[in-house]
Protein backbone atom coordinates (compact mmCIF):
# COMPACT_ATOMS: atom_id res chain seq x y z
CA UNK A 1 0.00 0.00 0.00
CA UNK A 2 1.64 3.43 -1.45
CA UNK A 3 1.58 6.61 0.71
CA UNK A 4 -0.68 8.74 -0.58
CA UNK A 5 0.00 12.41 -1.07
CA UNK A 6 -1.47 15.05 2.26
CA UNK A 7 -2.54 18.20 1.20
CA UNK A 8 -2.53 20.90 4.36
CA UNK A 9 -6.50 20.50 4.67
CA UNK A 10 -5.62 16.41 5.21
CA UNK A 11 -3.03 17.32 7.46
CA UNK A 12 -5.36 19.68 9.42
CA UNK A 13 -7.66 16.68 9.42
CA UNK A 14 -5.46 13.82 10.86
CA UNK A 15 -4.70 16.61 13.61
CA UNK A 16 -7.90 17.64 13.89
CA UNK A 17 -9.03 13.48 14.29
CA UNK A 18 -6.06 13.00 17.02
CA UNK A 19 -7.45 15.75 19.36
CA UNK A 20 -10.60 14.20 19.62
CA UNK A 21 -9.88 10.63 19.98
CA UNK A 22 -7.23 11.76 23.35
CA UNK A 23 -10.09 13.98 24.45
CA UNK A 24 -12.89 10.87 24.03
CA UNK A 25 -10.19 8.13 25.69
CA UNK A 26 -9.66 10.13 28.86
CA UNK A 27 -13.19 11.18 29.19
CA UNK A 28 -14.14 7.99 28.37
CA UNK A 29 -11.71 5.52 30.18
CA UNK A 30 -9.36 8.25 33.16
CA UNK A 31 -13.18 9.62 33.29
CA UNK A 32 -10.50 13.10 32.68
CA UNK A 33 -11.89 15.96 31.19
CA UNK A 34 -8.82 17.86 28.91
CA UNK A 35 -8.78 20.92 27.58
CA UNK A 36 -6.44 22.40 24.62
CA UNK A 37 -3.45 24.77 25.41
CA UNK A 38 -0.28 25.64 23.83
CA UNK A 39 1.97 22.86 23.61
CA UNK A 40 4.92 24.32 26.13
CA UNK A 41 7.92 22.07 27.05
CA UNK A 42 6.97 20.24 30.56
CA UNK A 43 8.21 21.77 33.58
CA UNK A 44 10.85 18.63 35.04
CA UNK A 45 8.71 15.89 36.32
CA UNK A 46 11.21 14.63 39.19
CA UNK A 47 10.47 11.18 38.09
CA UNK A 48 10.42 11.93 34.55
CA UNK A 49 8.27 11.91 31.46
CA UNK A 50 6.61 8.55 29.88
CA UNK A 51 6.24 8.59 26.19
CA UNK A 52 3.51 5.76 24.44
CA UNK A 53 3.65 5.37 21.06
CA UNK A 54 1.40 3.83 18.04
CA UNK A 55 2.30 3.59 14.69
CA UNK A 56 0.25 3.32 11.19
CA UNK A 57 0.77 2.44 8.34
CA UNK A 58 -0.89 2.23 4.65
CA UNK A 59 -1.86 5.07 2.42
CA UNK A 60 -1.87 7.17 5.49
CA UNK A 61 1.57 6.26 7.40
CA UNK A 62 2.91 8.01 10.97
CA UNK A 63 3.40 7.73 14.32
CA UNK A 64 1.23 9.14 17.58
CA UNK A 65 2.82 9.63 20.82
CA UNK A 66 1.61 10.53 24.02
CA UNK A 67 4.00 12.52 26.48
CA UNK A 68 3.33 12.93 30.24
CA UNK A 69 5.01 13.29 33.55
CA UNK A 70 5.47 9.63 35.43
CA UNK A 71 3.77 11.22 38.14
CA UNK A 72 0.48 12.22 36.36
CA UNK A 73 0.75 8.65 34.37
CA UNK A 74 0.68 6.81 38.05
CA UNK A 75 -2.60 9.19 38.70
CA UNK A 76 -4.01 8.14 34.90
CA UNK A 77 -3.65 4.72 36.12
CA UNK A 78 -5.03 4.83 39.32
CA UNK A 79 -8.16 6.06 37.76
CA UNK A 80 -8.55 3.78 35.30
CA UNK A 81 -8.30 0.58 37.25
CA UNK A 82 -10.04 2.55 40.30
CA UNK A 83 -7.25 1.83 42.92
CA UNK A 84 -5.83 4.34 45.23
CA UNK A 85 -2.48 5.72 43.59
CA UNK A 86 -0.21 4.27 46.12
CA UNK A 87 -1.36 1.01 44.66
CA UNK A 88 0.41 1.82 41.25
CA UNK A 89 3.67 0.30 42.72
CA UNK A 90 4.90 -0.76 39.76
CA UNK A 91 6.41 0.57 36.51
CA UNK A 92 4.57 -1.98 34.33
CA UNK A 93 1.23 -1.55 35.63
CA UNK A 94 1.75 2.43 34.37
CA UNK A 95 3.43 1.51 31.02
CA UNK A 96 0.60 -1.18 30.23
CA UNK A 97 -2.45 1.92 30.82
CA UNK A 98 -0.54 3.94 29.14
CA UNK A 99 0.47 1.92 26.65
CA UNK A 100 -4.07 0.57 25.78
CA UNK A 101 -4.42 4.35 26.00
CA UNK A 102 -2.27 4.97 23.41
CA UNK A 103 -3.34 2.03 21.06
CA UNK A 104 -7.10 3.63 22.08
CA UNK A 105 -6.52 6.64 21.10
CA UNK A 106 -4.33 5.26 17.59
CA UNK A 107 -7.03 2.90 17.30
CA UNK A 108 -9.90 5.20 16.31
CA UNK A 109 -7.73 7.88 14.39
CA UNK A 110 -7.18 5.19 12.24
CA UNK A 111 -10.97 3.54 12.61
CA UNK A 112 -11.64 7.11 11.26
CA UNK A 113 -8.96 7.06 8.37
CA UNK A 114 -10.02 4.33 7.20
CA UNK A 115 -13.39 5.34 7.03
CA UNK A 116 -12.15 8.31 4.72
CA UNK A 117 -10.44 6.67 2.62
CA UNK A 118 -7.08 6.29 4.01
CA UNK A 119 -6.72 2.68 4.61
CA UNK A 120 -4.21 2.12 6.89
CA UNK A 121 -2.53 -0.94 9.97
CA UNK A 122 -1.74 -0.51 13.17
CA UNK A 123 1.65 -1.40 15.21
CA UNK A 124 1.46 -2.39 18.65
CA UNK A 125 2.23 0.23 21.15
CA UNK A 126 5.56 1.01 22.65
CA UNK A 127 6.95 2.85 25.92
CA UNK A 128 9.87 4.68 26.45
CA UNK A 129 10.94 5.97 30.06
CA UNK A 130 13.43 8.78 30.61
CA UNK A 131 14.30 12.68 31.54
CA UNK A 132 13.90 15.34 28.87
CA UNK A 133 12.81 13.18 26.05
CA UNK A 134 11.51 14.14 23.22
CA UNK A 135 11.42 12.27 19.70
CA UNK A 136 13.17 13.20 16.70
CA UNK A 137 11.78 13.68 12.64
CA UNK A 138 13.72 13.06 9.66
CA UNK A 139 12.74 15.99 6.68
CA UNK A 140 10.32 14.37 5.21
CA UNK A 141 8.23 14.24 8.17
CA UNK A 142 5.06 16.34 9.37
CA UNK A 143 4.88 17.38 13.43
CA UNK A 144 1.98 18.49 14.80
CA UNK A 145 2.20 18.79 18.51
CA UNK A 146 -0.94 19.53 20.16
CA UNK A 147 -0.97 20.07 24.25
CA UNK A 148 -3.87 19.43 27.00
CA UNK A 149 -4.17 20.25 30.34
CA UNK A 150 -6.49 18.61 32.96
CA UNK A 151 -9.72 20.97 33.29
CA UNK A 152 -10.03 20.23 37.39
CA UNK A 153 -6.14 20.40 37.95
CA UNK A 154 -4.16 22.82 35.75
CA UNK A 155 -0.56 21.71 36.67
CA UNK A 156 -1.49 18.52 34.80
CA UNK A 157 -0.68 17.81 31.52
CA UNK A 158 -0.14 15.62 28.68
CA UNK A 159 1.15 16.69 25.16
CA UNK A 160 0.36 14.43 22.02
CA UNK A 161 2.52 14.58 18.65
CA UNK A 162 1.47 13.26 15.51
CA UNK A 163 3.74 12.85 12.58
CA UNK A 164 3.33 12.06 10.01
CA UNK A 165 5.13 11.01 6.61
CA UNK A 166 5.00 12.40 3.42
CA UNK A 167 5.33 10.98 0.09
CA UNK B 1 -25.40 -19.60 40.13
CA UNK B 2 -22.13 -17.46 40.11
CA UNK B 3 -21.79 -16.09 35.94
CA UNK B 4 -18.43 -17.10 34.82
CA UNK B 5 -17.33 -14.32 32.29
CA UNK B 6 -13.92 -14.80 30.55
CA UNK B 7 -11.94 -12.17 29.34
CA UNK B 8 -9.61 -12.72 26.48
CA UNK B 9 -7.21 -9.74 26.04
CA UNK B 10 -3.49 -9.36 25.99
CA UNK B 11 -3.63 -5.63 27.92
CA UNK B 12 -3.31 -6.09 31.85
CA UNK B 13 -5.03 -3.03 31.80
CA UNK B 14 -8.36 -3.97 29.86
CA UNK B 15 -8.90 -7.39 32.04
CA UNK B 16 -8.35 -5.34 35.61
CA UNK B 17 -10.92 -2.78 34.00
CA UNK B 18 -12.97 -5.84 33.58
CA UNK B 19 -12.85 -7.83 36.52
CA UNK B 20 -13.15 -4.27 38.77
CA UNK B 21 -16.25 -3.64 36.83
CA UNK B 22 -18.11 -7.06 37.55
CA UNK B 23 -16.69 -6.94 41.08
CA UNK B 24 -20.27 -6.09 42.66
CA UNK B 25 -22.21 -8.96 40.95
CA UNK B 26 -22.31 -13.09 41.47
CA UNK B 27 -19.94 -13.51 39.15
CA UNK B 28 -16.20 -15.02 38.33
CA UNK B 29 -13.89 -13.49 36.08
CA UNK B 30 -11.40 -15.46 34.33
CA UNK B 31 -8.86 -14.06 32.45
CA UNK B 32 -6.67 -15.11 29.12
CA UNK B 33 -3.33 -13.08 28.10
CA UNK B 34 -4.08 -14.52 24.55
CA UNK B 35 -6.37 -16.34 21.94
CA UNK B 36 -4.44 -19.97 22.48
CA UNK B 37 -4.91 -19.75 26.33
CA UNK B 38 -8.54 -17.91 25.81
CA UNK B 39 -9.48 -21.15 23.90
CA UNK B 40 -8.06 -23.66 26.47
CA UNK B 41 -10.09 -21.59 29.15
CA UNK B 42 -13.34 -21.85 27.51
CA UNK B 43 -13.12 -25.42 26.51
CA UNK B 44 -12.36 -26.21 30.08
CA UNK B 45 -14.53 -23.56 31.91
CA UNK B 46 -17.30 -23.33 29.42
CA UNK B 47 -18.15 -19.89 30.56
CA UNK B 48 -21.24 -18.09 30.27
CA UNK B 49 -20.28 -15.31 27.90
CA UNK B 50 -16.83 -14.29 26.37
CA UNK B 51 -15.10 -10.42 26.00
CA UNK B 52 -12.61 -10.64 23.20
CA UNK B 53 -10.31 -8.65 22.53
CA UNK B 54 -9.79 -8.15 18.57
CA UNK B 55 -6.29 -6.86 18.06
CA UNK B 56 -4.09 -9.51 20.01
CA UNK B 57 -0.29 -11.13 19.44
CA UNK B 58 -0.34 -15.29 19.12
CA UNK B 59 -3.74 -15.71 17.37
CA UNK B 60 -6.55 -12.38 16.84
CA UNK B 61 -9.90 -12.39 18.17
CA UNK B 62 -10.74 -13.49 14.38
CA UNK B 63 -9.49 -16.53 14.83
CA UNK B 64 -10.06 -17.78 17.90
CA UNK B 65 -14.00 -16.81 17.49
CA UNK B 66 -13.35 -18.68 14.32
CA UNK B 67 -12.13 -21.56 16.13
CA UNK B 68 -14.88 -21.17 18.77
CA UNK B 69 -17.73 -21.59 16.37
CA UNK B 70 -16.13 -24.59 15.00
CA UNK B 71 -15.70 -26.26 18.17
CA UNK B 72 -19.83 -27.74 18.88
CA UNK B 73 -19.13 -27.48 22.90
CA UNK B 74 -18.30 -23.45 22.08
CA UNK B 75 -20.63 -22.76 19.41
CA UNK B 76 -23.17 -21.00 20.88
CA UNK B 77 -20.82 -19.28 23.63
CA UNK B 78 -21.98 -15.35 23.45
CA UNK B 79 -18.96 -13.57 22.53
CA UNK B 80 -18.59 -9.59 23.02
CA UNK B 81 -15.85 -8.46 21.32
CA UNK B 82 -13.81 -5.60 22.28
CA UNK B 83 -12.24 -3.15 19.44
CA UNK B 84 -10.09 0.01 19.61
CA UNK B 85 -10.67 -0.51 15.83
CA UNK B 86 -14.32 0.89 15.04
CA UNK B 87 -13.89 1.23 11.13
CA UNK B 88 -16.64 0.21 8.97
CA UNK B 89 -14.56 -2.49 7.51
CA UNK B 90 -13.88 -3.95 11.03
CA UNK B 91 -17.27 -3.69 11.85
CA UNK B 92 -19.07 -5.32 9.01
CA UNK B 93 -16.17 -8.45 9.25
CA UNK B 94 -16.91 -8.60 13.15
CA UNK B 95 -20.63 -8.74 12.35
CA UNK B 96 -20.68 -11.27 10.02
CA UNK B 97 -18.41 -13.89 12.27
CA UNK B 98 -21.34 -13.82 14.61
CA UNK B 99 -20.91 -12.08 17.75
CA UNK B 100 -23.30 -11.16 19.90
CA UNK B 101 -22.03 -7.91 20.51
CA UNK B 102 -19.38 -5.26 20.25
CA UNK B 103 -18.11 -2.84 22.32
CA UNK B 104 -15.47 -0.12 21.02
CA UNK B 105 -12.62 0.90 23.38
CA UNK B 106 -12.85 3.43 24.54
CA UNK B 107 -15.82 2.66 26.72
CA UNK B 108 -17.12 3.11 30.09
CA UNK B 109 -17.56 0.59 32.45
CA UNK B 110 -21.45 1.19 32.77
CA UNK B 111 -21.78 0.52 28.85
CA UNK B 112 -19.52 -2.70 29.49
CA UNK B 113 -21.80 -4.34 32.18
CA UNK B 114 -24.72 -3.18 30.18
CA UNK B 115 -23.76 -5.03 27.22
CA UNK B 116 -23.22 -8.35 29.36
CA UNK B 117 -26.65 -7.81 30.95
CA UNK B 118 -27.80 -7.87 28.06
CA UNK B 119 -26.63 -11.87 27.43
CA UNK B 120 -26.59 -12.92 31.22
CA UNK B 121 -28.46 -12.52 34.06
CA UNK B 122 -25.98 -10.29 36.81
CA UNK B 123 -27.13 -10.72 40.34
CA UNK B 124 -25.62 -8.30 42.65
CA UNK B 125 -23.74 -10.21 45.42
CA UNK B 126 -24.99 -10.68 49.08
CA UNK B 127 -24.31 -8.51 51.78
CA UNK B 128 -22.30 -11.17 53.03
CA UNK B 129 -20.24 -12.15 50.31
CA UNK B 130 -19.57 -8.20 49.71
CA UNK B 131 -18.54 -7.59 53.17
CA UNK B 132 -15.04 -6.41 53.25
CA UNK B 133 -12.38 -8.46 54.99
CA UNK B 134 -10.96 -7.49 58.08
CA UNK B 135 -6.73 -7.60 58.69
CA UNK B 136 -8.07 -9.93 62.00
CA UNK B 137 -9.99 -12.09 60.02
CA UNK B 138 -8.07 -15.98 59.19
CA UNK B 139 -6.72 -15.45 55.81
CA UNK B 140 -4.97 -18.54 54.08
CA UNK B 141 -1.53 -18.00 52.40
CA UNK B 142 -0.32 -20.44 50.04
CA UNK B 143 3.81 -20.24 49.39
CA UNK B 144 5.78 -21.87 46.58
CA UNK B 145 9.62 -22.17 47.52
CA UNK B 146 12.23 -24.60 47.49
CA UNK B 147 14.38 -22.29 49.95
CA UNK B 148 12.88 -23.52 53.80
CA UNK B 149 14.69 -20.02 55.11
CA UNK B 150 12.30 -18.10 52.85
CA UNK B 151 9.43 -19.91 54.31
CA UNK B 152 10.37 -19.22 57.60
CA UNK B 153 10.93 -15.55 57.45
CA UNK B 154 7.50 -14.89 55.98
CA UNK B 155 6.01 -17.59 59.09
CA UNK B 156 8.06 -14.47 61.01
CA UNK B 157 6.93 -11.74 59.46
CA UNK B 158 3.51 -13.00 60.47
CA UNK B 159 3.13 -13.77 63.06
CA UNK B 160 1.45 -11.36 64.90
CA UNK B 161 -1.60 -12.14 62.50
CA UNK B 162 -4.10 -14.78 62.94
CA UNK B 163 -3.01 -15.77 59.17
CA UNK B 164 -2.07 -19.11 58.17
CA UNK B 165 0.85 -20.11 56.10
CA UNK B 166 1.17 -23.63 54.15
CA UNK B 167 4.44 -24.36 52.19
CA UNK B 168 5.23 -26.38 49.27
CA UNK B 169 8.36 -26.54 47.01
CA UNK B 170 6.63 -27.80 44.29
CA UNK B 171 4.32 -25.70 42.20
CA UNK B 172 2.19 -28.77 41.03
CA UNK B 173 1.24 -29.35 44.90
CA UNK B 174 0.34 -25.82 45.66
CA UNK B 175 -1.74 -26.12 42.74
CA UNK B 176 -3.32 -29.63 43.64
CA UNK B 177 -3.88 -27.94 47.16
CA UNK B 178 -5.02 -24.65 45.70
CA UNK B 179 -7.71 -26.55 43.45
CA UNK B 180 -9.15 -28.71 46.81
CA UNK B 181 -8.69 -26.51 49.79
CA UNK B 182 -8.48 -22.72 48.06
CA UNK B 183 -6.40 -20.07 49.03
CA UNK B 184 -7.00 -16.27 49.73
CA UNK B 185 -3.00 -15.10 48.71
CA UNK B 186 -0.42 -17.18 46.78
CA UNK B 187 3.34 -16.51 46.82
CA UNK B 188 6.10 -17.69 44.29
CA UNK B 189 9.40 -17.66 44.23
CA UNK B 190 9.86 -16.50 40.42
CA UNK B 191 13.46 -18.75 40.63
CA UNK B 192 11.68 -21.98 40.37
CA UNK B 193 12.48 -24.26 38.08
CA UNK B 194 11.19 -24.64 34.69
CA UNK B 195 9.35 -21.22 34.78
CA UNK B 196 7.24 -23.07 37.35
CA UNK B 197 5.86 -19.71 38.90
CA UNK B 198 4.60 -18.42 35.88
CA UNK B 199 3.21 -21.98 34.99
CA UNK B 200 1.25 -21.96 38.02
CA UNK B 201 0.09 -18.67 37.59
CA UNK B 202 -1.13 -19.52 34.59
CA UNK B 203 -3.14 -22.55 35.55
CA UNK B 204 -4.37 -20.71 38.76
CA UNK B 205 -6.24 -18.04 36.34
CA UNK B 206 -7.51 -19.95 34.11
CA UNK B 207 -9.73 -22.35 35.98
CA UNK B 208 -12.31 -20.98 37.22
CA UNK B 209 -12.04 -22.07 41.69
CA UNK B 210 -8.80 -20.17 41.67
CA UNK B 211 -8.90 -17.43 39.20
CA UNK B 212 -9.40 -14.71 41.62
CA UNK B 213 -6.72 -15.44 43.62
CA UNK B 214 -4.25 -13.05 43.97
CA UNK B 215 -0.57 -14.73 43.05
CA UNK B 216 2.24 -12.79 44.03
CA UNK B 217 5.74 -13.19 43.15
CA UNK B 218 8.93 -13.43 44.99
CA UNK B 219 12.47 -12.57 44.36
CA UNK B 220 15.69 -10.33 44.69
CA UNK B 221 15.79 -6.89 44.79
CA UNK B 222 17.87 -6.70 41.92
CA UNK B 223 16.14 -9.22 39.56
CA UNK B 224 15.00 -6.49 37.63
CA UNK B 225 14.15 -8.96 34.53
CA UNK B 226 12.24 -10.99 36.85
CA UNK B 227 10.15 -8.77 38.21
CA UNK B 228 9.14 -7.32 34.95
CA UNK B 229 8.43 -10.71 33.40
CA UNK B 230 5.85 -10.95 36.55
CA UNK B 231 4.60 -7.69 36.35
CA UNK B 232 3.99 -8.61 32.36
CA UNK B 233 2.18 -11.71 33.15
CA UNK B 234 -0.05 -10.26 35.46
CA UNK B 235 1.07 -11.04 38.89
CA UNK B 236 -0.63 -8.95 41.69
CA UNK B 237 3.06 -7.70 42.40
CA UNK B 238 6.62 -8.95 43.58
CA UNK B 239 7.74 -9.33 47.29
CA UNK B 240 11.27 -8.68 47.71
CA UNK B 241 13.60 -11.07 49.46
CA UNK B 242 14.42 -11.37 51.88
CA UNK B 243 10.96 -10.67 53.22
CA UNK B 244 10.15 -7.66 55.51
CA UNK B 245 7.11 -8.65 57.59
CA UNK B 246 5.35 -4.96 57.43
CA UNK B 247 5.75 -4.85 53.25
CA UNK B 248 4.28 -8.22 53.39
CA UNK B 249 1.52 -7.49 55.43
CA UNK B 250 0.76 -4.39 53.12
CA UNK B 251 0.77 -5.60 50.00
CA UNK B 252 -1.50 -8.31 51.04
CA UNK B 253 -4.03 -5.81 52.61
CA UNK B 254 -3.95 -4.43 49.43
CA UNK B 255 -4.54 -7.41 47.26
CA UNK B 256 -7.89 -8.85 49.46
CA UNK B 257 -9.06 -4.92 49.66
CA UNK B 258 -8.15 -5.93 53.56
CA UNK B 259 -10.30 -3.48 56.11
CA UNK B 260 -7.54 -2.30 58.54
CA UNK B 261 -8.85 1.11 59.32
CA UNK B 262 -10.36 -0.18 62.59
CA UNK B 263 -6.68 -0.71 63.80
CA UNK B 264 -6.18 3.52 64.04
CA UNK B 265 -9.37 5.03 63.97
CA UNK B 266 -11.48 4.08 67.35
CA UNK B 267 -15.16 5.97 67.39
CA UNK B 268 -15.37 7.58 71.13
CA UNK B 269 -18.75 9.21 72.05
CA UNK B 270 -18.66 12.18 70.10
CA UNK B 271 -15.56 12.18 68.67
CA UNK B 272 -13.37 9.75 66.89
CA UNK B 273 -9.69 8.83 68.17
CA UNK B 274 -6.86 8.22 65.34
CA UNK B 275 -4.39 6.36 67.16
CA UNK B 276 -1.10 5.79 65.32
CA UNK B 277 0.94 2.72 66.37
CA UNK B 278 5.01 2.71 67.63
CA UNK B 279 5.82 1.02 64.04
CA UNK B 280 5.06 3.46 61.93
CA UNK B 281 5.84 3.70 58.59
CA UNK B 282 5.26 4.48 55.01
CA UNK B 283 2.70 1.62 54.72
CA UNK B 284 0.59 2.58 57.61
CA UNK B 285 1.00 6.77 56.51
CA UNK B 286 -0.52 5.65 53.50
CA UNK B 287 -3.21 3.55 54.71
CA UNK B 288 -4.35 5.86 57.35
CA UNK B 289 -4.20 8.87 55.03
CA UNK B 290 -6.78 7.29 52.12
CA UNK B 291 -8.51 6.85 54.73
CA UNK B 292 -8.51 9.72 56.55
CA UNK B 293 -11.25 12.30 54.86
CA UNK B 294 -13.69 8.85 55.08
CA UNK B 295 -13.34 8.16 58.39
CA UNK B 296 -14.08 11.89 59.44
CA UNK B 297 -16.88 12.67 57.21
CA UNK B 298 -18.62 9.54 58.60
CA UNK B 299 -17.71 11.19 62.38
CA UNK B 300 -19.41 14.60 61.65
CA UNK B 301 -22.14 12.10 59.87
CA UNK B 302 -22.55 10.32 63.18
CA UNK B 303 -22.55 13.68 64.69
CA UNK B 304 -18.94 13.55 66.05
CA UNK B 305 -17.36 17.15 66.44
CA UNK B 306 -13.90 16.44 67.53
CA UNK B 307 -10.61 14.70 66.52
CA UNK B 308 -8.01 13.22 68.97
CA UNK B 309 -5.20 12.30 67.81
CA UNK B 310 -2.80 9.76 69.85
CA UNK B 311 0.61 9.83 69.27
CA UNK B 312 1.30 8.28 72.75
CA UNK B 313 2.75 4.92 71.11
CA UNK B 314 4.95 6.98 68.65
CA UNK B 315 8.70 7.12 70.16
CA UNK B 316 9.06 10.70 68.63
CA UNK B 317 7.94 12.91 65.74
CA UNK B 318 9.04 11.89 62.69
CA UNK B 319 8.54 14.12 59.54
CA UNK B 320 5.97 11.87 57.79
CA UNK B 321 4.42 12.00 61.25
CA UNK B 322 4.24 16.09 61.00
CA UNK B 323 3.10 15.72 57.67
CA UNK B 324 0.32 13.28 58.25
CA UNK B 325 -1.31 14.88 61.55
CA UNK B 326 -1.19 18.68 59.61
CA UNK B 327 -3.22 16.64 56.89
CA UNK B 328 -5.40 15.28 59.27
CA UNK B 329 -5.89 18.76 61.29
CA UNK B 330 -5.93 20.48 57.66
CA UNK B 331 -9.12 17.70 57.17
CA UNK B 332 -10.48 19.17 60.63
CA UNK B 333 -10.49 22.37 59.61
CA UNK B 334 -12.76 22.11 56.41
CA UNK B 335 -14.69 19.30 58.35
CA UNK B 336 -15.18 21.96 61.15
CA UNK B 337 -14.27 19.35 63.66
CA UNK B 338 -11.70 20.35 66.53
CA UNK B 339 -9.06 18.61 66.96
CA UNK B 340 -6.29 17.73 69.98
CA UNK B 341 -2.52 16.13 70.05
CA UNK B 342 -1.83 13.69 72.79
CA UNK B 343 1.58 13.03 73.58
CA UNK B 344 4.32 13.75 76.56
CA UNK B 345 5.34 17.32 77.29
CA UNK B 346 8.95 16.01 76.12
CA UNK B 347 6.93 15.31 72.63
CA UNK B 348 5.17 18.37 72.47
CA UNK B 349 8.31 20.40 72.84
CA UNK B 350 9.84 17.96 69.97
CA UNK B 351 6.29 18.52 67.57
CA UNK B 352 7.09 22.66 68.27
CA UNK B 353 10.33 22.36 66.24
CA UNK B 354 7.96 22.00 62.97
CA UNK B 355 5.70 25.21 61.93
CA UNK B 356 3.52 22.70 60.93
CA UNK B 357 2.68 22.02 65.09
CA UNK B 358 2.04 25.46 65.85
CA UNK B 359 -1.76 25.45 65.81
CA UNK B 360 -2.16 21.69 67.20
CA UNK B 361 -3.63 22.21 70.56
CA UNK B 362 -1.95 19.57 72.34
CA UNK B 363 -3.14 17.40 75.73
CA UNK B 364 -1.10 14.72 77.92
CA UNK B 365 -4.27 12.35 78.35
CA UNK B 366 -8.04 12.00 76.49
CA UNK B 367 -10.12 13.51 79.71
CA UNK B 368 -7.27 16.33 79.38
CA UNK B 369 -7.82 16.44 75.65
CA UNK B 370 -11.93 17.00 76.10
CA UNK B 371 -11.66 19.57 78.80
CA UNK B 372 -9.83 21.35 76.45
CA UNK B 373 -11.90 21.15 73.64
CA UNK B 374 -15.00 21.69 75.40
CA UNK B 375 -13.41 25.28 76.14
CA UNK B 376 -12.24 26.00 72.96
Amino acid sequence: MAIRKMYDTDIQQFEELTHQSIVDVFQSMVSMDLESESPEPFAADPDGQIIGSVGFTGEASGVICLYAGVNFAKSVTSRMLGIGIHEVDEDEMVNDAIGELSNMVAGSVKSRLCDRGWPCVLTIPSIVRGQRLSVERSADIIRKVIGFKVSDNETQHVMAELLLKQN
Amino acid sequence: MSVKILTVDDSKTIRLIVAKAFKPFDCTVLEAANGVVGLAVASREKPDVILLDYTMPVMDGFEVLARLRSDPDLKTTPVIMLTAEAGRETVVKIAKLGVRDYLIKPFKEELLIERVSRVVTLATKSDDASRAKRFDDPISLVVVDDKPAIVAQIKTGLESTPWTVTSFDQPGQALDYCMEKGADVVMVSLSMPKDGAYMLFQNLKSYANTSTIPVFGMSVKTATAEHTKAQQTGFAGVISKPIDGDELKAKICRALHLETSYKYFKPGNGWMTLVLPKEFGPSIAHEVSSRLNDQLTATVDAGGDKLIIDLGEVPSPTLPIIELVHTAVETCGKLSLRHAVLGSSGFRQECRSYEESQSWVFATNLDEALSLLKQN
